[in-house]
């Protein structure tokens, strides 16, 4: 049964042009909840060499410093904080109406809303506290 | 006049969907978009699509109109079509195109069969009927209503990617509708069926759902009050 509509699919197409859909918030609330996960994942071994030079020599330490200066290592540095900041924020929503808050699609919308607020609020206030 | 743009295929001519403009004399008037296309078939009696009702009860012509889905019975022209801008009509996202608007919702039922969409009770059947008091009967609100039109499995990302193993909103929606009634005795194997990585898990709660339900209903709901019950049974 499977192997036939397989046949079907491969054969017709699939409406899935992505620009011409409409998305409420609470998914475009959720696209970055995703990126963020990625860009965390990719972050870990930069996360962690960066905590190992820290913590090997007193020259790793200070060669650490001058490097993590530099504008496109604190871009980086943002960048990471940008999807840590988010990623918790998301999380937290979704704990939230885990908890059976906001569970209407208006708590909902209020709750993305919220969401990409305060990551942005704080993102940026990361950005200050970098540079 | 307006224009409309409609998705067309036709497998006997055409390799390649593609969009088709129309002009339609609407006279004025604030016309549902299923009105809009009977207009256009006048025009080209090519174009295909679903209706029968064509009042919002029979789950017909759920379709993708200026980027959300929604049934064109029940849809006006002021709903979706802001200034002179177009009317934009697709067929649903993600479930392959027969022709036209119209889609195969083969899958979208299959995972309609698998939830079982039917009282289980293995107790001996009463005389007359089994009662249910108004308290357990108020449960069935906002779930006993969907009619089946597709429009949220198919604004649903988790279900494009896997419409054979993720059950779907809807399929979701009445899974929960057997879980809390209180005629019903499968509860603890309706649960082990959807205590799987696909079936249930999927959902991220991104509401496409909830957005476009024709009928008002919340499957997202539904969907975190069944990870509830899969919870409780757990622990």
């Amino acid at each position: 049964m499977k192997g036939r509509h397989e046949t079907v699919i491969d054969k017709r197409p699939v409406n899935l042009d992505l620009a011409s859909f409409r998305w409420p918030i609470t998914a475009m609330a959720s696209m970055p909840h995703r990126i963020s996960g990625f860009v965390l994942f990719l972050a870990i071994p930069v996360v962690l060499w960066v905590l190992q030079e820290s913590l090997a020599s007193q020259q790793s330490y200070d060669a650490l410093q001058i490097l993590l200066s530099g504008t496109f290592a604190k871009l980086i540095l943002w960048v990471i904080m940008a999807g840590l900041i988010y990623h918790f924020v998301a999380g937290i929503k979704h704990l939230i109406i885990d908890v059976g808050i906001g569970e209407s699609l208006e708590g909902a919308r209020r709750l993305a809303f919220l969401t990409l607020g305060i990551s942005a609020v704080l993102i940026l206030a990361a950005g200050v506290w970098i540079w | 006049m307006l224009k409309v743009s409609i998705y067309r295929y036709n497998p006997e001519i055409d390799s390649e969907p593609h969009m088709k403009d129309y002009q339609v004399d609407t006279g004025g008037k604030d016309l549902m978009v299923l009105d809009v296309l009977s207009l256009i078939k006048e025009q080209d009696p090519t174009l295909s699509y679903r209706r029968s009702c064509r009042e919002g009860v029979c789950g017909s012509d759920g379709m993708n109109i200026n980027g959300k889905n929604g049934l064109a019975c029940v849809t006006a022209i002021s709903d979706v079509v802001k200034g002179n801008k177009p009317l934009v009509v697709r067929p649903l996202p993600g479930l392959p195109v027969i022709r036209d608007l119209v889609v195969d919702l083969t899958l979208f039922y299959q995972q309609y069969e698998k939830i079982k969409p039917y009282l289980i009770n293995d107790t001996p059947a009463p005389a007359i009927e089994r009662l249910q008091s108004p308290e357990e009967r108020d449960k069935l609100d906002g779930l006993y209503e969907c009619i089946l039109c597709a429009c949220c499995s198919t604004a649903c990302p988790s279900f494009w990617w896997n419409p054979d193993k993720f059950v779907g909103p809807s399929g979701l929606l009445q899974a929960y509708r057997f879980l809390i009634d209180s005629r019903d005795t499968a509860t603890s194997e309706r649960l082990a069926d959807l205590n799987d990585p696909f079936s249930l898990f999927r959902c991220r709660g991104i509401m496409n759902c909830v957005d476009v339900c024709p009928k008002g209903l919340n499957p997202t709901k539904a969907i975190g009050h069944i990870r509830k019950m899969l919870l409780q049974q757990g622990v």
